[in-house]
Parts: C-alpha cells; structure tokens; sequence
C-alpha cells in the first residue's frame, strides 16, 4: 500500500506545531497501523485489513460543491444542529436555546492533553486530525431540544484518510441529548480515524446517540473518551453502524463519587461487515455504576466482537458494574467473540458479567407462525424485538420512535 | 371440521400418540381429559404443526390435509393454538405482534390490512371484555407478565383472529379462580355455531365454565372412553387409576 500522508496538506500551522506533528508522523510511520500481535486488537486486525483493501491512502481532502444538495434533515422531530463535512463544521443551527449558553466552533487544539496517546491510530490523529467540532454546554443550562451533528463526507473521498477531533464540555448541572447522524452517501471506501474526548462537569447529564443511515464502504476507526465528574451521568446508544468496518472504543473515567455510565449498542451486521466494540471503564471513585448491555445479530461472513474492560480501583468502593453481551448468529460462516476482563482493587463491589450467542430460538418462531406469520417475517420480529430491546432506557420517545424505525428498515 | 383417523406421533423414535381417532363438527365443544404423559398436549402441538415430530395417519381440517400445511398456514385456515405456556419474546411490543398476526391472517383471506387507527378500535373493544388494560399491551410480549395475563393473552388473540377451531391446552394451569372465570367467559362469548372448541384439561375445574359437548379420555396415547359433561365429573372423583 502507497501511503500518501504529509503535513503539508494541513494549512495554517505554527513552527512548533508543524515540528510536532511531523515528529508524531514519522512515529506512525515507523509503527504501522495496529495489528493482531497487539493484545487490544486481537480480533481486528487492522494493518492488514487495510492493506487488502486500499492500495493507497491519502489526507488530501478535496472539496465538493454539490454537497449542500444532499444534505437532508430529520423531519420527525424538532431539534437543533450541526451539519459536518468531512468532519468539518459546515453549518450551525442552535433555533430553539437561549443565546450564549451553547458554544459550537471549530475545533483548535484544546485540551490538547486530553487526547492521549495509546496506538499508532492516536499517533496518527496526532499527525493529521484537521477538522472537528468543539462544543461546550454553560452551568445549570438545560438544551431544550436534542441536537442533531450531521455527518457527511464529500463525493471525491476514495482513498482518503480523515483524521478528526472533537471535544465535548458539559459544565456543571448542565443537560444535552446529542445524536450524532452519520449520512454517508458516496459509495467510495476511505478511513476515518476520529479521536473525541467528552468532558461531563459535576452533575451533568449526556444523553449520546449514533447513529449511521445506510450502509456503506467507510473504515472508520472511533476513539472516544469521556471524563466524568461527581453525580455525572453519561447513556450512550451505539446503533446500527452500517459501515463495512468499524472498531468503536469507548474509555471512560469515572473519577467523580456517584457517576453513572451507560453503553447499549445494538447492530444488525451483514455480508463480510467487521464490526468492533471495546469499551475500558474505570471506576476510580466512591458509588459509581457502568453498565454495558451489547446486542448483535450477525449474518453472512459477518464478525463481530465485544471486548469489555472493567477496572476498580481500591478507592472505588460501592462500585456497580454490569456488562453483558448477547448475539445471534444466523450463519455458519458468521463469528462472534466477546472477552469480558474485570479487575478489581476494591473489596466491596458488585461486578458482574454475562455473554450469550446461539440461534433464533425455535420456539419463538413457532409461537408467532401459529398467529398466522410466515416464518421469514417471524424471524424478522423476532431479530428486531431482540434488538430493539436496548432503546428500553430512553425516555424521549420522539428520538425512540426515530431509532427504532431507523433500525427496522435496515433490517 | 375436523377429522382425525389413527393418528401416530413419535418424537425422537418414541410414539407418544398410538393411533388417535376423532371428529369434531361445527358448534361443538370437546374436552380431552388425561393423566400426564398421556400426550395431550402432543396432540396440541401436532394439531399446530410443531416441528420435531414424526407423523402417521390422516388430519383433516375442512376438507384439507393439515399435515401438509406449514405452521402459519394452518392458522390462516382456522386453527388456534392458545398455549399452555406462552412464548416470551423480548423487545416485540405486544401491539405490533396482534396488529401484525391479524393483518397476516386477514391478507391470506384476501381481505384488507387493517389500519392503526381501525386496529387499535378493535383491539380495544376486545380487550376490554377481557379486562386487559390497554398500557399492557404496549409491553413485551409475554415478557415478566403473571400466569393469569399470559393466559388472558392467548384469549384475546383467538378473538382477534376469529378461529374455527380453537385448541386450548391447559389454559386453566395457573389461573386462579377469577382469572378462571374471565377466560371461561371470553371463550362462552366467542362459541358459536360456526366454531369449535378442543378443549384439553388435567382437571374438571374449568369444565365447570364451559360446558363442553363431549369429553374424551386420553390414555397412552389412544382415547380409550368418550362421554357426555358428566364424565369429567366423574373422573373428578374417581381419578384416571382405572385408564
């Protein structure tokens, strides 16, 4: 693979900035992208997936005048948001909040010592990452309406590698329900390598959602961080990540006393889809909960994987924590590998950790084809019901109601 | 309606029902009595077209080979199975799968798919009778409900789906009494001279509610007496020791 990467491509950078980033370049240079000898990406093996399916990578972005045309925005429910373009922000739109208590720009190396460093993928970010969005929430501010971060990818992509950052700030006693809506409508293959570090205050509450409309032929690589402060609270929904490759990492702290961590994910994968989910919670202080529930249905050649990291810390006692993942395998050639690893410092802790994969259950499907239903359509039920149960815990029922349909009709 | 002639299931090479006859007509009520492992409900599964099982002999339901129908055929044609134990199935909303059922059944008739709205009027009319609440029917299917409400469950889909023939096995097990009654009356408010009931009981309890035509007892896989209403009474008292 041709792997054409410079620094040159990125505009406006300060001497040391340029030094720094040509030195983390050649770092990466030297590594190569992540392969299986590593522990945490056992099951994916990046460097080589990469190889076999790119014969060059480039971080030339191109522009695209026609992008504005397909832009198209959710209808079912009112909400405020930001159109993304290659990462970059293309348009705001914050109708429905009272001015100066919600602060969207561009990103520009904040909490530059946040985004740590932990494999050649980090490196690389480190390198290249030009566009991404910072958003910030002001104390005791409530959003009125979810926000909606619109994600599209310009036309000429083929080959490319984007490299993004973003930040997410929530003070304290702060509330945002963010979905964040990726469209990617060109059928060429490229990379994205997004690096995001989300920061809940004391007391506030993220309500996160991501969601992919269609399938697609993107590798993305997802890094996300999140720092949460004391009574935080943080839900994430990961659902129906339709592109051909993704490995999601989720890295939490919760190093405030009575923090709560949620991650529900669920995904339907088909053909030869890759799709990684691994999650690292640390548990650093006093009554935190994390729990993880992990749902997939895999057809075809697909692979999925769950890799769940618990840390307790000694001075995390009273700590919760639960993760269990549950799959469906509807073909022999399809794999599943879950790896729960719990390690735990503290005496008094509740920790626990289920996984289960089999076939449809045949007594379900009998039951619904005594009602009438054709098998086919039974099987269907039953995979979306199975599905469908990780939207339980949402409260919104406009942004329920929108995921639900936006994962039935991909099944 | 239905006509049943020497009817032989094995399951994993062991014949559980050794050569079965029985006819039921339009507007009869028939109850089959028995001790366990007497294959009562192995001739509710076979009726349904559960899987598993090997098959010799003749079922025929108005006219057509049941055997040879897949399972949601059968249904389309007119036969119902209410459960002894209902299948849970997380994550489906119990209002999808009763519109979704009922819009299956009414397709295969040729007749129109019901709207939400048309539905939901439907539903509500029969639910009521029953004294489901409508919040319950927007949970899981089945999932963390009581005995009495997964019982009350299989009872409003028969009467949604307007069956000819309606296979209830063991609908009494786990019922207490006013659930019983609530179930007794559903079915008696169905009953019709177009439709049929089997009815298939361990204990005379629920024949107390509904009067069945006839009773037949089951014993080691063959039906070894039939009687009036009167039999069930007696086997109350007597027990299956003599079968």
């Amino acid at each position: 693979m041709n792997l054409n990467l410079s620094i040159n491509n990125i505009p406006n950078l300060s001497e040391i900035e340029r030094k720094h980033r040509q030195q983390s370049l050649d770092n990466f240079l030297v590594s190569g992208f992540p392969n299986k000898k590593l522990e945490d990406w056992k099951f994916t093996d990046f460097n080589q997936i990469i190889s076999t399916q790119f014969s060059e990578l480039s971080n030339k972005e191109g522009e695209d005048n026609e992008i504005e045309k397909k832009i198209s925005l959710v209808k079912q429910f009112q909400h405020n948001y930001i159109i993304l373009v290659n990462g970059k922000i293309n348009k705001i739109n914050l109708d429905f909040e009272e001015k100066d208590k919600i602060l969207i720009k561009n990103y520009q190396n904040e909490y530059k010592e946040k985004f740590e460093i932990k494999n050649s993928l980090n490196v690389l970010n480190e390198a290249l990452f030009t566009n991404g969005y910072y958003l910030e929430v002001a104390e005791n501010y409530k959003v009125k309406k979810p926000l909606i971060i619109y994600s599209y990818i310009a036309s000429n992509s083929k080959n490319n590698i984007f490299n993004t950052r973003n930040f997410v700030k929530l003070n304290k006693n702060s509330n945002l329900e963010l979905i964040e809506f990726t469209n990617i409508n060109v059928e060429d293959s490229f990379v994205k390598n997004e690096n995001e570090v989300t920061y809940l205050e004391q007391n506030s509450v993220l309500k996160k959602y991501v969601l992919q409309s269609k399938q697609n032929k993107a590798y993305i690589y997802k890094n996300l961080k999140n720092f949460l402060q004391k009574d935080a609270n943080c839900q994430n929904f990961i659902l129906n990540i339709s592109s051909i490759f993704s490995k999601i990492e989720i890295e939490s702290f919760l190093s405030g006393k009575n923090s709560n961590f949620e991650i529900y994910s669920a995904s339907n994968l088909k053909q030869d889809q890759h799709q990684e989910l691994r999650s690292f919670i640390h548990h650093e202080a006093l009554n935190c909960r994390s729990y993880q529930k992990v749902k997939k249905v895999l057809n075809n050649e697909s692979k999925g994987i769950y890799q769940g990291k618990i840390l307790v810390s000694d001075s995390a006692q009273k700590t919760d924590a639960y993760q269990l993942s549950k799959a469906i395998i509807l073909d022999p050639q399809a794999e599943f590998d879950a790896k729960p690893e719990l390690e735990i410092y503290a005496d008094d802790v509740k920790c626990s950790h289920g996984s289960s994969s089999g076939n449809i259950d045949e007594n379900s499907i009998h039951y619904l084809m005594t009602r009438g239903i054709s098998e086919k359509e039974a099987k269907k039920i039953i995979i979306s019901g199975f599905l469908n149960e990780v939207f339980e815990p949402i409260t919104n029922g406009e942004i329920k109601n929108f995921l639900e349909m936006n994962l039935n009709d991909q099944n | 309606m239905l006509k049943i002639k020497n009817l032989k299931a094995s399951v994993e090479k062991k014949q559980i029902l050794k050569g079965l006859n029985l006819e039921i007509k339009a507007g009869e009520v028939h109850a089959i009595m028995g001790p366990n492992g007497s294959g009562k409900s192995t001739l509710a599964n076979v009726l349904s077209g559960k899987k598993g099982y090997d098959i010799e002999g003749e079922i025929l339901f108005d006219g057509f080979k049941l055997d040879q129908l897949p399972v949601e055929e059968r249904a389309q044609k007119g036969i119902f199975l209410a459960f002894q134990y209902p299948v849970e199935i997380p994550g489906v909303n119990t209002n999808v799968f009763l519109r979704t059922a009922l819009n299956s059944i009414r397709k295969s008739k040729g007749e129109k798919e019901l709207d939400t709205l048309s539905y939901l009027k439907l539903v509500k009319e029969k639910s009521t009778e029953l004294g489901i609440e409508e919040k319950f029917l927007s949970r899981q299917l089945n999932v963390g409900f009581s005995g009495g409400e997964k019982k009350k469950n299989e009872i409003l889909q028969m009467k949604l789906l307007q069956p000819k023939l309606s296979i209830l096995d063991e609908t009494d097990s786990g019922l207490d009494i006013d659930a019983l009654k609530i179930v007794a009356e559903g079915v008696n408010s169905y009953k019709n001279k177009t439709n049929a009931f089997l009815i298939i009981t361990h204990y005379q309890r629920l024949l107390e509610y509904i009067k069945p035509d006839y009773i037949h007892v089951l014993s080691k896989g063959k039906i070894v007496k039939t009687g009036g209403a009167d039999l069930g009474i007696q086997l109350e008292k007597t027990g299956y020791k003599n079968f």
